[in-house]
């Protein structure tokens, strides 16, 4: 029976330190590990973790949009199967020139995410030749999953809306109410959102 | 009974008796909705007794199930689909997101009112409908059929213009074929 390392985590977290001194390295918790690395150190990173510390299999990659910061953030997640560790590699790319390399001669499947992020966020990815038309047809206009999309206006515009929903009323703060809660400062401002 | 030639009435009562106990679907799920028709089909509601069944292809059905959201990419193959089938044909919208959107009203790409596309005989309201909902839409369909007013086909020859003015709106890039029934 193979035996169980307790502090895998550590030993991970300290080998990815010892071996990229920029990176970020938390350990979030038992056997899950975040990495948040320079966007020009991740291939490197992940040819490392693939090749080196065995984690062979990518098994989600995808993206978060920080339009504050005018950031794109990419998620790669990576299991070994080995260690039975997640490692989270997290990398800023600039929202404005939204750019980046593929992973594809890595993880054949990365290929497919890449078709999926150029067509929701606009992301555009060197060395991947596949970005053509995947799930949308005959898409026009910025990217849907791009925070500025503003999704209730184009879905007012551009679908015929059936009258007698008008006044759907957000719900949120009566169920705070009863339950006692408050909505937090940021969703605020999202809370009145009703049919025009 | 003197059969009088010209109104074909008798000759409609029995049309119509004869369709009503045989509806044939096209084995096609649009959303999340086609999920109930396998219960529906099989032993525990059993809807064969009713006379609906599933049918291979477009051309040997007579009702065309709508089960759940459409998506304009769908909604082009279902335009495609619902034109090759042949006389008489019905369309059922089953479930909330075909009468007004349900919970995708505000999506990107997510139609909200089937019937400016299609012309719709007969909505199942619910999320989800259950098989028991399901079997009584078709029986409501059947007693249009009876009484001769399933006749959303007709509809939709006579205002062909605007059903495609609808879809153009939507579906923008135009590669559909023109049937001429």
């Amino acid at each position: 029976m193979k035996t169980q390392n307790i502090n895998i985590e550590k030993e991970i977290a300290t080998e990815i330190q010892n071996t990229f001194h920029t990176a970020e390295v938390n350990i979030k918790r038992n056997k899950r590990i975040e990495v948040k690395l320079r966007n020009d150190l991740i291939p490197p990173f992940l040819s490392y973790a693939k090749n080196y510390l065995t984690f062979n299999h990518l098994a989600h990659f995808s993206c978060v949009d920080w339009i504050e910061q005018n950031e794109f953030e990419l998620v790669y997640i990576i299991y070994s199967y080995e260690k039975g560790v997640i490692v989270l590699a997290k990398t800023r790319i600039d929202r404005e020139k939204a750019e980046f390399v593929t992973t594809r001669h890595l993880w054949y499947q990365a290929e497919t995410y890449e078709r999926e992020l150029h067509e929701m966020f606009g992301i555009n990815f060197k060395g991947n030749d596949r970005l053509n038309e995947f799930i949308l047809e005959d898409w026009e206009g910025i990217p849907p999953y791009r925070r500025d999309f503003d999704t209730v206006k184009y879905a007012t515009d551009n679908f015929y809306t059936r009258p007698g929903r008008e006044d759907a009323k957000d719900v949120r703060e009566n169920v705070t109410k009863i339950n006692k809660e408050e909505i937090p400062e940021f969703a605020k401002e999202y809370s009145v959102r009703s049919l025009k | 009974m003197i059969y009088d030639k010209s109104s074909g009435k008798i000759v409609d009562i029995i049309k119509n008796y004869a369709r009503k106990h045989s509806l044939w679907i096209v084995a096609y799920g649009t959303g999340c909705g086609a999920i109930e028709l396998p219960p529906t089909m099989t032993s525990r509601y059993d809807a064969e007794r009713f006379g609906i069944r599933g049918s291979a292809t477009p051309r040997q059905a007579d009702v065309l199930l709508i089960t759940g959201y459409l998506a304009v990419k769908t909604l082009k193959r279902v335009i495609r689909t619902y034109e090759q089938m042949q006389d008489p044909k019905y369309v059922i919208g089953f479930g909330s997101c075909t009468i007004n959107g349900g919970m995708y009203w505000d999506s990107y790409n997510t139609v909200k009112a089937l019937d400016r596309y299609l012309p719709v005989d007969v909505y199942i309201n619910g999320c989800m409908p259950r098989p028991e909902a399901v079997i009584s839409g078709f029986i409501e369909l059947q007693k249009l059929i009876e009484a001769g007013k399933a006749n959303g086909a007709k509809k939709y020859k006579e205002n062909l213009d605007w059903y495609r003015e609808n879809q153009r709106k939507v579906i923008k890039n135009w590669k559909m074929p023109d049937y001429n029934w």
